[in-house]
């Protein structure tokens, strides 16, 4: 793991493999979109409008998934004092808050014309807009241990912060089994999926593209910050002479 | 870094790690009970045996989710209003709407009703929600069996 | 209900927002790294 404690040797890789993810990303989110809108046949309850699918779960699994990331970096960072932990906890922060807003809001979309709302206080919902505001919480404090010149740029406070946020995630799994709720119940388990395989194959491949796309923001984040590290360290030793 | 604190050091991150998967333990053992705790009061709606169970007050404002009972939705001469009987297998409980419904409500789909019992027992329903479930299917699928337990889908007797 | 205009906001909204988050992240690095590479050259 410490392999890639040193940034030069975490770059050697980053740079050349960010492309690739971004590209195969898009390629896979525009074929799976295609076959979601175009190819896969309308629900036989929900008509067209169960194609938001397509999009809404990847975006629900990305914002989720990122929180599970932001806590893994934390750990490393508390436990490991790994130096690249904190970097990648900021840099996963903001896509994670993108996509759950996105899946906040193509939810809404969705609710719309099947449930007859745009939005109720379902335990689902809730849950997921807690979320949106716990990654809010996480970019203000991870910005606020930056500008105080913070070692990779969040605090240890932040990473406290980001475990604590990790308890959401189970209740946002287990809230349409613990509660009555609006929101159905999970379609795809251990036990295997409750969508039929000619409207399944789409959404396997917008959550492989969706997931790579990320990854590939993420290294972007990553570059970025860690060249604003290499700035301020030069700049601070220029100041001293 | 001194080369003759690795020893101590690798130990001192053993006791980080114990320290911090306690304390992740902790909290997620107490965010469970809260969650189990809440169970009743965090519900966004009754089912109708949980209705009669908890014996809802007429005049309270509640929700009541259910399936709308096959044969029994029948709309009035006015053309709005509705009357429709919600179950949850358990029981099942008489309701009245006015109004427009969303596409997917029908007999044998899942609702949820807001509004209140009035004193006969009718559930009066100030909105109407149509609630479906976790399987997507194609229409052509439609006149197949699903079994939710084992996930089988089988051809329908002809 | 009509459900393609749904369908067409939920997913324009998605490649808004992919689109953005993609223009900023590239640039954010780009910029970041042009700016630190141009500092380390100067000595």
């Amino acid at each position: 793991m410490h392999a890639f404690a040193n940034p030069r040797r975490f770059l050697a890789i980053a740079v050349p493999v960010t492309p690739w993810c971004f590209w195969s990303g898009v390629l896979l989110i525009v074929a799976g979109c295609w076959a979601g809108l175009f190819i896969a046949p309308a629900d036989y309850l929900q008509g067209d409008s169960f194609r938001i699918l397509y999009i809404h779960v990847p975006a629900a699994w990305l914002g989720m998934g990122g929180w599970s990331g932001l806590t893994i970096a934390a750990v490393m960072q508390l436990v490991w004092r790994h130096p690249l932990a904190a970097v990648a906890g900021r840099a996963i922060a903001t896509p994670g808050a993108v996509f759950t807003a996105l899946c906040l809001s193509t939810g809404s979309i969705w609710g719309r014309p099947t449930w007859g709302t745009w939005w109720e206080w379902d335990g689902r919902m809730t849950s997921m807009l807690l979320m949106l505001f716990l990654y809010i919480g996480y970019i203000a404090l991870a910005r606020s241990s930056a500008d105080r010149g913070e070692a990779g740029g969040v605090s240890r406070v932040t990473a406290i912060f980001a475990l604590i946020g990790a308890l959401n995630l189970p209740v946002i799994h287990y809230s349409v089994e613990w509660w009555n709720s609006l929101h159905q119940g999970s379609s795809i388990g251990l036990s295997g999926s409750k969508i039929a395989g000619s409207m399944l194959w789409p959404l396997g491949l917008t959550v492989l593209g969706f997931t790579f796309w990320f990854t590939a923001i993420v290294l972007l984040r990553m570059r970025a910050i860690l060249a604003e590290n290499r700035i301020e360290a030069r700049l601070a030793r220029m100041s001293r002479g | 870094m001194d080369m003759t604190t690795t020893r101590p050091k690798t130990k001192r991150k053993h006791q980080r790690l114990v320290l911090i998967l306690l304390a992740i333990a902790a909290m997620l053992g107490g965010v469970l009970l809260a969650m189990s705790a809440l169970k009743g009061q965090a519900a966004y709606f009754y089912t109708p045996a949980e209705a009669i169970a908890a014996k809802v007050e007429p005049g309270r404002a509640v929700r009541l989710g259910g399936m709308v009972e096959g044969g029994s939705l029948k709309r009035a001469a006015d053309g709005v209003t509705i009357s429709f009987r919600l179950t949850d297998g358990k029981a099942s409980v008489p309701a009245t709407f006015s109004g427009i419904t969303p596409d997917l409500f029908k007999e044998n789909g899942g609702a949820i009703a807001e509004g209140a019992f009035d004193a006969s027992g009718t559930f009066r329903a100030t909105n109407i929600l149509a609630k479906h479930d976790e399987r997507y299917m194609p229409r052509e699928m439609e006149g197949i069996k699903y079994d939710p337990n084992t996930h089988k889908v089988s051809a329908a007797k002809p | 209900m009509a459900p393609w205009p749904f369908v067409i906001a939920a997913y324009g909204l998605t490649f808004i927002a992919t689109l953005a988050t993609s223009l900023w992240a590239w640039r954010s690095a780009r910029q970041a790294e042009a700016r630190a590479d141009q500092l380390t050259r100067r000595d």
